[in-house]
């Protein structure tokens, strides 16, 4: 394989040990620019764990992480301003307004013209009728939808998001899965974690599959994706069979 | 599948060889072996050997106990924190273990030194508590490993009691001095103060003060390399998983 | 110091929280002026050695203060994932630190400002010297907000919470305490001595070393 372009994800013999439990086993991942990745696997095969590490929430036990071919472990400050999270929880403060929060972590990310970001980011998900109101009060789809606003304040070039279509209703998950496919630029990443397969091969352009911390599969979804799905399927009856 | 069941067996095989090999240390034995006699020395000569001091009368001799049992539990958090900055450093499953096994038998020595200070003190200036600096000093750092101890307790999962440990062992350690000089201080601005006299010890009493810290210090060894014979066998284990998950 | 701006941000964050909630402040403030009232009863009104008990009681209200209102603002971190969101972002880890202790300070001066004036009055005492009570003050609560920050951030992962926090600052802060106490009780006296000196040179010497110790290992703290 060839050097990776400008901005790419790169995992090498990545292990996360939680005590004797490894959440990961010596991942090889490679993620270039551009790319927009679904992740799946059953509970506990690891796939928040491998978001936490890209994302910087968790260190590897063994291994590297690079992104833009500089090794997380040394220049993190720089590297996590490149990524935006979303995970399972909102990550806001409940008592402040939503206008507060995001300008919080404007501040804390160094964008330029916070207020402006602020105004631009809610306007894209539709929250400004909700920007001065507290957290507390928000229904949970506009929380999520402000905390979606949370991470792409800063136009981050890697976006990560762990379960993002847990509890949305048909409506709500359509017009994340286009927000999606709006994001999905050549200078991007994207990686989406998921339960729903089909989900999985429409939008994204790749799937990686993770069982019990190694990756299973690995394989473009675009061209014959019913044959993905079909495989996805063999490899949960397998495993139930264990 | 069928792969899954072969490694198992392997792993069980690799295992039992391993723990065969692991446990079966000569130099443990022989460290037990030196423990036990040091301590047979040192019964006869805390007893009979050194000299009934004049003053003090036969509870003196809780002496030869209670300094060694100090020596240990100072020991014993300095390991701690050598092991944090090492655990912290490396990351290294194995120091934390040192520094676990560590606590857990300094902690014991520690308490130690709290019972028979009072035991001594009693009988020979007829106050079981006084708050002289050096037993004050040892009852925060009897603090310390308890809220050591008692933190690694509250933290179920292995990797972050570890890193929580480490960091309370170090700002532990670090403080421990510190408090006996703030103690100190304090209790020389009041006259009233109960000094043991430790200059000018008749070389018979100094002999078997050394006895006796050598003694503790074979035990301490013995007891470490005890508890860490588990930690070991379950490396060993680890290691092999990974290698399976390749 | 490129530590200064997020530390800044997320104090001033924990400062805006505080001024819509108002829960810190008050929670403590309550509870500390309540254990001012009732030391207050068992008081010497008149007797030698009353600057050093009104002293230890002062203390023992500030140290309550210092505890619950750590505790409480890392706890709010938890709620929600936002200590991640913190975690995730740029911000160096020392910063992180640095911000929350500057808010703990904050919010326990705020109080010990509000309960120095009713202790005082209520226990009848004279201040001699303002300026030595001020600096014992500023030194003490500095220590404490130290060690206090950082074991928080321990505390609030563990099975009990915030409970196990006391239990963690209270045997390494004794020394702070005693330097702390020594020096108000000289304040309450009005007499400076050279033992007031060393008391508060103790208090230099321990919030420094334990604000390098903190910096150094708090990083260690901020992982899954």
């Amino acid at each position: 394989m060839g050097s990776l372009p400008e901005l790419g994800i790169r995992l090498r013999g990545v292990s996360k040990a939680f005590g004797s439990q490894f959440a990961l086993s010596r991942i090889d991942l490679d993620v270039q620019q551009g790319s927009y990745v679904a992740i799946m696997g059953a509970n506990g095969a690891g796939k928040s764990t491998l978001l936490k590490i890209i994302s910087g929430l968790a260190v590897p036990t063994k291994g590297t992480v690079t992104i833009a071919g500089i090794e997380m472990r040394k220049a993190g400050p720089k590297l996590r301003a490149l990524v935006g999270v979303v995970g399972h929880e909102s990550m806001l403060y409940l008592d402040l307004t939503a206008r507060e929060n995001l300008m919080f972590h404007a501040r804390l990310f160094g964008v330029r013209e916070p207020r402006e970001a602020v105004e631009i980011a809610a306007e894209r998900l539709a929250v400004r009728r909700s920007l001065d109101r507290p957290v507390r009060v928000l229904s949970r789809g506009t929380k999520q939808r402000v905390s979606l606003a949370r991470a792409l304040l800063h136009d981050p070039a890697v976006i990560l998001l762990d379960e993002p279509y847990t509890g949305l209703d048909e409506a709500a998950a359509l017009s994340l899965s286009s927000l999606l496919e709006d994001l999905n630029t050549p200078e991007r990443v994207l990686m989406v974690t998921l339960h729903d397969v089909a989900r999985a091969i429409s939008g994204p352009q790749r799937l990686v599959v993770l069982s019990a911390g190694r990756i299973v599969l690995d394989t473009p979804t675009h061209e014959r994706s019913e044959d993905v799905a079909d495989t996805y399927l063999e490899l949960l009856k397998a495993e139930a069979r264990r | 599948m069928d792969v899954k069941t072969e490694d198992h067996a392997q792993l069980e095989q690799v295992t039992e060889e391993d723990a065969r090999q692991l446990t079966k240390s000569a130099g443990r034995k022989f460290l037990g072996i030196a423990t036990l006699i040091a301590f047979t020395v040192l019964l006869y000569m805390a007893l009979v050997f050194a000299p009934e001091d004049a003053a003090q009368g036969p509870a003196q001799r809780i002496f030869y106990i209670h300094v060694p049992s100090a020596w240990i539990g100072f020991l014993g958090f300095f390991v701690v924190f050598v092991a944090s900055i090492a655990f912290l450093a490396t990351r290294k499953r194995r120091w934390d273990d040192i520094a676990s096994a560590s606590a857990s038998i300094g902690v014991v020595f520690t308490t130690g030194v709290l019972i028979t200070g009072p035991l001594w003190g009693r009988p020979v200036w007829g106050v079981y508590w006084t708050w002289d600096p050096r037993l004050t000093s040892f009852l925060m750092l009897w603090l310390i490993y308890v809220s050591y101890l008692v933190l690694r307790g509250y933290v179920p999962e292995p990797e972050r009691r570890a890193r929580y440990s480490a960091v309370l062992g170090i700002v532990g350690f670090l403080d421990v001095p510190i408090v006996y000089l703030s103690v100190r201080w304090w209790r020389s601005e009041h006259p009233l103060q109960l000094v043991f006299q430790r200059g000018g010890l008749p070389s018979q009493m100094l002999l078997s003060l050394f006895v006796g810290l050598a003694a503790f210090t074979l035990l301490y060894a013995y007891l470490m390399s005890v508890k860490l014979r588990v930690g070991r066998l379950s490396d060993r284990a680890e290691e092999f998983e990974e290698e399976v998950a390749r | 110091m490129t530590w200064m701006t997020p530390a800044a941000t997320i104090a001033a964050k924990d400062l805006r929280l505080e001024i819509k909630t108002r829960d810190v402040v008050a929670s403590v403030g309550l509870f500390v002026l309540l254990v001012v009232v009732t030391a207050s009863f068992a008081f010497p009104t008149t007797g030698d050695g009353r600057e050093g008990v009104a002293a230890g009681v002062l203390w023992m209200a500030f140290l309550f203060a210092a505890l619950l209102g750590m505790g409480r603002s890392m706890a709010l971190e938890k709620e929600e994932g936002c200590l991640e969101g913190l975690i995730v972002s740029p911000a160096p880890r020392e910063a992180i630190f640095l911000g929350k202790l500057f808010a703990n300070l904050g919010f326990t001066f705020v109080v010990e400002l509000l309960i120095l004036p009713v202790f005082v009055v209520l226990l009848g005492l004279q201040v001699g010297t303002m300026a030595l009570l001020v600096l014992a003050t500023l030194l003490g609560t500095l220590g404490l907000a130290t060690v206090g920050t950082l074991f928080s951030a321990m505390a609030v992962n563990t099975r009990g919470r915030e409970a196990i926090l006391p239990l963690l600052v209270m045997p390494v802060s004794v020394p702070v305490m005693i330097a702390a106490v020594k020096s108000t009780e000289a304040a309450f006296a009005g007499d400076w001595t050279s033992s007031t000196v060393s008391w508060l040179l103790l208090m230099v010497g321990y919030d420094a070393l334990f604000l390098l110790v903190a910096l150094a290992t708090f990083p260690h703290l901020m992982e899954e």
